[in-house]
């Protein structure tokens, strides 16, 4: 009886064992069934709950007027919304003319906050898409391509480009934009407020604390000019489109700048594209004080210069782009003195000219002391230049240029001296000379001048770009340029022969470090 | 033997009690597969802006053109048409002929002040009244320009019959000006422009300049 019930108890013992031992392992390896006193921080196995605590994104979504066809090169959706594309007139020709053969690109717009999924399905490329590449590239954002669709998510609003295959062939342009905020009440009689749509005011006049709302969706057809006013906007999410003209230079025809502010001050100008103008894209002469925020440019045509300033003072361009066909970021003396201004955050594509130009006109006025003064380029991206130098003073007439600073200059593909560049095909040109566009008997000097943090990501077959810099005479001389931190193709620059700089006579203190 | 046994299987029982105690007790969970599928993130809110029922580029209400008030223009004969003219330095392809040549959207445009345009009338009268003319269209936009107007009878002697003055031009007025001096007999007028507000200080404009008697 005793053996007997000492074998029940082993049995017993032996299903509890087994039984604690099979507990033990569900606990361990198979988390569905496990038991857990303290739930996670993200799930419940019902899961709803955990997806409740992020944030929903913010999308707004701008139809384009009935009267624009859809680009048929692409297709693009954002979180599974259709987006529309337009087709932006571009240049790829990098040879000035009258009539140069232009071409398209397909171009987006949007507003959101938070983080969300891009899909585009490019229909217009000749080849099925292998890889893509977004732009600017320290925005670190990848694209992942299968089965013909590239996706990648974006959560910082910006200015985003992207490539297809390795080509800039059909470049889509993204611009994202910030949700807006603070919308001009349109019953305001200091607002004038262009709704959504398709509309042609050949010149739209802004007067004193006149703000012109551009909105979202809507297309202005013409210019929008101020003269010797004061305290006036241009918002909006809209576009000013110079796509109803003839090239400026056909005879008949003129210059219908979309934005020309002449002898004003306080001016604010923020959200805004312009598109296919005439001429000229977004002028200012001997205007004081303004500020110009995420201004997106793209332009094809003859003079199709960026942001180009004339003789104005205090003036900032920042988080901007400007794709152009003449130079893109712009500073001159037509009147006079030209002093305190600033381009910070900006992308430029320059597909004919200058990226970054002071000059030539240094004092087409004919004043005397002329002077074009702390000019600042700094957290620039060059998408691409392909034809003359990116970063340039060509003091062509008799100013002194001085306390010019470029910091933190990107050039993601250095392809200059195509076209007709000759040998204007310079990474860095300082230049006083007489060209052209002189109006003064004399010539300047350049003097002060700060480079620092210039990296080169590709170039020519992995070649060094020229530099040049070049003084005129010894009473006009190129003096105190410090070029510093200079990288090219993965080669930190250490000294001018690294730079393949040519430096002549009339030149001091010229140091690379 | 069988003690050992014993042995053996409480303490296989005691190990997995305290393992499974301290997975309970002292482990987050564990995020599975399908726990993952279920964190998906939530729907962005999505606002869409639609665009009117258009198939064209319309002029928005409050902006049709206003007719301009132009004023009315002599009577008689434009002596100055299509008659030769000579200037200096012109910009680009503004060049000196489209000044009289009839078609008030053509221009010339001179390069660095001060620009001289000169017309000769082909025979002398007695003339009165200059009229000269920018292109109307609202782009043009209002613009100042100074100029003085002297006549001759051979092309060489000049004397100025209205000294250097500054004029008004705007589109709401027609972008002209009408300019009367006392008659004087004149084989040849010219104008000597100064400043133009329109040109960034470079170089006068005309779309047509018209001589009357």
């Amino acid at each position: 009886m005793k053996q007997k019930n000492n074998n029940f108890s082993l049995i017993i013992l032996g299903i509890i064992a087994l039984v604690a031992a099979a507990f033990t392992a569900v606990q361990l390896f198979v988390p569905s069934l496990a038991i857990r006193a303290n739930s996670g921080p993200k799930h419940s196995i019902e899961g709803n709950a955990d997806a409740s605590e992020k944030t929903p994104a913010i999308l707004t979504l701008y139809d384009a007027p009935k009267t624009v066809t859809a680009s048929k090169d692409a297709t693009l959706t954002i979180e599974g919304e259709t987006v529309f594309v337009y087709d932006a007139v571009v240049n790829n020709t990098h040879s000035w003319s009258k009539t140069p053969k232009l071409s398209s690109t397909p171009m987006a717009y949007f507003d959101f906050e938070g983080e969300v999924d891009v899909d585009i399905l490019m229909t217009g490329l000749d080849k099925p898409i292998e890889s893509a590449v977004i732009s600017p590239l320290s925005a670190g954002v990848q694209a992942e391509v299968k089965e013909g669709h590239v996706r990648f998510t974006l959560s910082k609003p910006g200015q985003y480009t992207v490539q297809f295959n390795g080509s800039p062939n059909k470049a889509m342009h993204i611009f994202a934009n910030p949700i807006e905020k603070e919308i001009p009440d349109k019953n305001d009689p200091n607002v004038i407020y262009i709704e959504p749509g398709d509309w042609e005011i050949e010149s739209l006049v802004l007067k004193d604390d006149q703000t012109l709302y551009l909105s979202g969706g809507a297309i202005l057809r013409g210019s929008v000019v101020a003269d010797n006013a004061k305290n006036v906007s241009i918002r909006g999410r809209g576009m000013i489109d110079g796509s109803l003209y003839e090239s400026w230079v056909k005879e008949g025809e003129y210059a219908r700048v979309p934005i020309d502010f002449r002898n004003s001050r306080n001016i604010k100008v923020e959200g805004i594209i312009i598109h296919n103008s005439n001429a000229w894209c977004f002028n200012s002469f001997q205007s004081d004080g303004a500020e110009i925020s995420n201004v997106k440019i793209i332009s094809a045509r003859p003079n199709g210069d960026g942001f180009t300033f004339q003789s104005c003072l205090n003036y900032s361009v920042k988080d901007s782009f400007v794709r152009s066909w003449d130079d893109s970021l712009v500073v001159k003396n037509y009147g006079i003195n030209s002093d305190n201004i600033t381009f910070d955050n900006i992308q430029v594509w320059t597909d004919l000219a200058q990226s970054c130009e002071i000059g030539y006109e240094t004092n087409k006025g004919k004043l005397k002391n002329s002077k074009i003064t702390n000019i600042t380029f700094k957290n620039i991206t060059v998408l691409y230049n392909f034809h003359k130098p990116v970063l340039s003073i060509h003091n062509s007439d008799d100013a002194l240029v001085q306390n010019i600073t470029y910091s933190n200059i990107v050039v993601e593909n250095a392809l200059m001296g195509r076209g007709d560049a000759g040998d204007n095909n310079q990474l860095i040109d300082f230049n006083i000379a007489a060209s052209g566009w002189s109006s003064t008997a004399g010539r300047g000097i350049i003097k002060d001048v700060l480079i620092e943090d210039l990296t080169v990501l590709n170039s020519d077959v992995g070649v060094t770009p020229p530099t040049r810099i070049y003084g005129y005479d010894e009473e006009h001389m190129v003096e105190n340029v410090t070029i510093r931190n200079v990288v090219i193709n993965g080669t930190k620059i250490t000294d001018l022969k690294d730079l393949k700089a040519k430096v002549n006579a009339y030149t001091a203190n010229i140091i690379v470090e | 033997m069988k003690k050992t046994i014993s042995y053996i299987l409480i303490a296989i029982i005691v190990i997995c009690s305290a393992v499974s105690l301290y997975t309970i007790f002292l482990t987050p969970a564990a995020t599975s597969d399908s726990d993952l599928n279920q964190n998906t993130k939530p729907a962005p809110v999505v606002k869409r802006v639609t665009t009117p029922d258009q198939s064209k580029a319309e002029v928005p209400a409050g902006f049709e053109k206003e007719e301009p008030k132009v004023p009315e223009l002599p009577t008689g004969e434009n002596l100055a048409l299509n008659k030769v003219v000579e200037s200096g330095l012109h910009t680009d392809v503004y060049k000196p002929k489209n000044v009289n040549d009839g078609n008030v959207l053509t221009y010339w445009e001179g390069a660095d002040f001060p620009n001289h345009m000169k017309i000769d009338l082909a025979g002398t009268y007695k003339i009165k009244t200059a009229v000269i003319m920018l292109n109307p269209a609202a782009i043009w936009g209002p613009r100042t320009q100074t100029f003085e107007i002297q006549v001759s009878t051979d092309g060489e002697e000049f004397t100025t019959v209205v000294p250097s003055t500054q004029y008004q031009f705007d589109p709401q007025t027609g972008n002209l000006v009408i300019i009367e001096f006392t008659p004087t007999d004149a084989a040849y007028v010219q104008f000597i422009f100064t400043q133009n507000s329109g040109t960034f200080e470079k170089g006068g404009q005309a779309a047509e300049i018209c001589i009357y008697e």
